[in-house]
């Protein structure tokens, strides 16, 4: 009796309660509504990523392009994340709500938006990496194996153990192709060089074991180590740290990260890259692609930590630095898989 | 020697909440919301720690967080005789929510890679790992052979009995819900200031869970609780060997055979029901 009490206060407030948030909602709406055909119709553009876009990394930097994208072009913005059986409801819903441009953070995302294509054709659906494409529906990729080409050069050249190794969070098609890449340059460097096999971890934020995967890593002879962690990646780190080994930073620059043991990083600067894509779509120049962002674009680069600079001698700089121009001219062309 | 000491270290977090877990479920919970309790706790705690820079101050906070969380379980499923897997569930869903939230509006919508100080250890050795070495056998004392132990144990096994006998099982089962928080509490703190000495959203990845499973494997014994939470410890350290060995085996199997190994031994030992009679019952007063 008492609880049922209970419930005819709580229904009421419930009500209010929601009734507030609808209204929030109509009223930020107008602005596309009222102001027709003087302005250019307000852009919207959606992001979807794999993982929490806290995560300093591969979600954080597609998170500042979306950001980018209100600042510059005044779009109005919104972001979700979404994995799996998720992914084609929450692409549904944006593009009902009539989204111009809905980007996918991933691989995972391509087919689901190439699929949704035929049935919303005045939103656009881009992908980063994939290879599928319909007249509104593409995907984009950041040629981050350039970057990751370099490490392992350089890693190659360092290694005083004779062995590299990498840790990644799951075998996704482009973490893998990331990863070859690096050992490739590992090899370029030193033919002889020691590959460790990948250690997968298989969560994504799960810090622990990122940092034990590191740790069989290290135990098979690596000193030097790259990671495809997202928001593990400080497990990597600190477990480079506590065995004196090094470490690259992947997808954003982390070389200024505490553990102090960061000593280049392989970098994505994302925004140019979905400025670019985002202004097609609002020009209605977009048409169905797959387009590849490199360091010719400025989309990647390789950035040595100054704080161990005493760390890499001159001679390396310099052939990383050749390197760079070779790749930029198109002289040097990085292996990367195609999926 | 260092090599069991760094197994014990990773194996810590699920041992701690399992043994914690074990004194609930002795008075009749289940703590479905145990990982949202450890996943509160490793983000406070961590936090304590990044404001302050003391990590006794972090495992403070984390073992209070850990009693905090268990007692809003308690509240729903003790007092209120709520469900407890629907209450734990929405712990659980809360707790990812809001301290997601926190750590974006604290330290950025990008967020950043923390690196707070860690708890100091001697030789592998710290004091949180101490105390789960010494709370074993103290833990089993109190459920075999105290009073309160005996009275808990009823409370599990035949509520109107305990309150024949004089006592509350609403009070008792608070009370193990209670002791069950603040081991949930170090569980997660043991997470971000003993093995990482960050925080990452999610962190937990399901530990709490596993706890729980280690509970039923452990034939709700503290001691072998703590041994199955080893086991599946030292299968996973295997696991990350093996693919560091390089062997073509695909790692989501190998990742998986921690949770094999537990299974089959499930089936092998796993004869006659131990469980708590009254396990999972919300237990209503009558008038």
């Amino acid at each position: 009796m008492r609880s049922s009490m209970k419930l005819q206060y709580l229904i009421p407030l419930a009500l209010i309660l929601a009734g507030c948030g609808s209204k929030d909602q109509v009223a930020s709406t107008p602005d596309s509504t009222t102001a027709p055909s003087s302005a250019k119709k307000v852009l919207k553009v959606a992001l979807l990523t794999p993982g929490p876009v806290s995560d300093a990394g591969w979600s954080a930097l597609a998170y500042e392009g979306l950001q980018g994208i209100k600042q510059d072009l005044g779009a109005e913005v919104s972001q979700q994340e979404a994995t799996d059986a998720k992914i084609k409801d929450a692409m549904r819903t944006y593009a009902q709500k009539d989204y111009d441009l809905v980007f996918g953070h991933g691989f995972e995302y391509n087919k689901p938006g190439v699929e949704l294509a035929k049935d919303f054709p005045k939103t656009v659906f881009i992908s980063s990496s994939g290879g599928e494409t319909a007249p509104n529906a593409g995907a984009f990729r950041f040629y981050l194996e350039q970057s990751c080409y370099l490490a392992g050069y350089v890693a190659g050249k360092l290694s005083k153990t004779g062995a590299v190794g990498s840790v990644a969070v799951q075998n996704y098609p482009s973490i893998v192709s990331t990863l070859k890449a690096y050992e490739a340059g590992a090899r370029a460097a030193n033919p002889k060089i020691k590959i460790i096999p990948t250690s997968y971890f298989g969560t994504e934020g799960d810090v622990a074991k990122a940092k034990q995967a590191t740790e069989s890593v290290l135990g098979q002879g690596a000193d030097f180590v790259i990671h495809q962690a997202n928001a593990a990646a400080q497990g990597v780190f600190e477990a480079c740290k506590e065995k004196h080994a090094f470490a690259f930073g992947t997808n954003a620059n982390q070389n200024d990260n505490p553990s102090g043991i960061v000593i280049a990083s392989a970098v994505i600067v994302a925004k140019p890259a979905f400025l670019e894509l985002a202004k097609k779509v609002q020009d209605g120049t977009y048409k169905g692609e797959v387009s590849l962002f490199g360091m010719d674009k400025g989309a990647i680069d390789f950035v040595f930590n100054p704080k161990l600079s005493t760390q890499v001698p001159a001679d390396v700089q310099k052939a990383v630095d050749d390197l760079k121009a070779k790749i930029k001219s198109g002289a040097l062309v990085v292996p990367k898989d195609n999926f | 020697m260092n090599e069991l000491l760094l197994l014990i270290g990773y194996s810590a977090p699920v041992g701690l909440a399992a043994v914690g877990e074990t004194v609930s479920q002795k008075s009749g919970v289940i703590n479905i919301g145990l990982e949202g309790a450890m996943l509160c706790s490793a983000f406070v705690s961590m936090l304590v720690c990044h404001a302050t820079g003391n990590a006794a101050l972090g495992v403070a906070a984390g073992m209070l967080t850990g009693c905090a969380i268990s007692l809003v379980f308690g509240v729903f499923t003790v007092i209120l005789g709520g469900d407890q897997v629907v209450v734990g569930t929405a712990i659980n869903l809360f707790s990812l929510g809001l301290t997601g939230t926190l750590f974006r509006s604290i330290f950025g919508q990008s967020g950043q890679l923390i690196s707070v100080s860690k708890i100091p250890n001697w030789h592998g050795l710290d004091p949180l790992l101490a105390f789960l070495l010494v709370s074993l056998p103290l833990v089993t004392w109190l459920l075999t052979r105290t009073k309160w132990g005996l009275a808990v144990r009823s409370a599990g096994e035949y509520p109107k009995a305990t309150v024949a006998a004089g006592y509350s099982v609403l009070g008792l089962r608070l009370e193990a819900l209670t002791l069950g928080g603040v081991f949930a509490g170090l569980a997660g703190t043991y997470l971000s200031l003993g093995i990482t000495g960050t925080f990452a959203e999610n962190m937990t990845a399901g530990r709490g869970f596993v706890a729980i499973a280690m509970v039923t494997f452990g034939r709700w014994k503290p001691s072998l609780a703590f041994a199955s939470a080893l086991l599946i410890g030292f299968a996973e350290s295997l696991q990350f060997r093996f693919q560091s060995y390089g062997w073509k085996v695909p790692y989501q199997l190998m990742i998986a055979l921690p949770y094999v190994i537990a299974l089959l031994v499930l089936v092998i030992v796993g004869k006659g029901a131990a469980s708590p009679q009254a396990l999972g019952q919300p237990y209503r007063r009558e008038n």
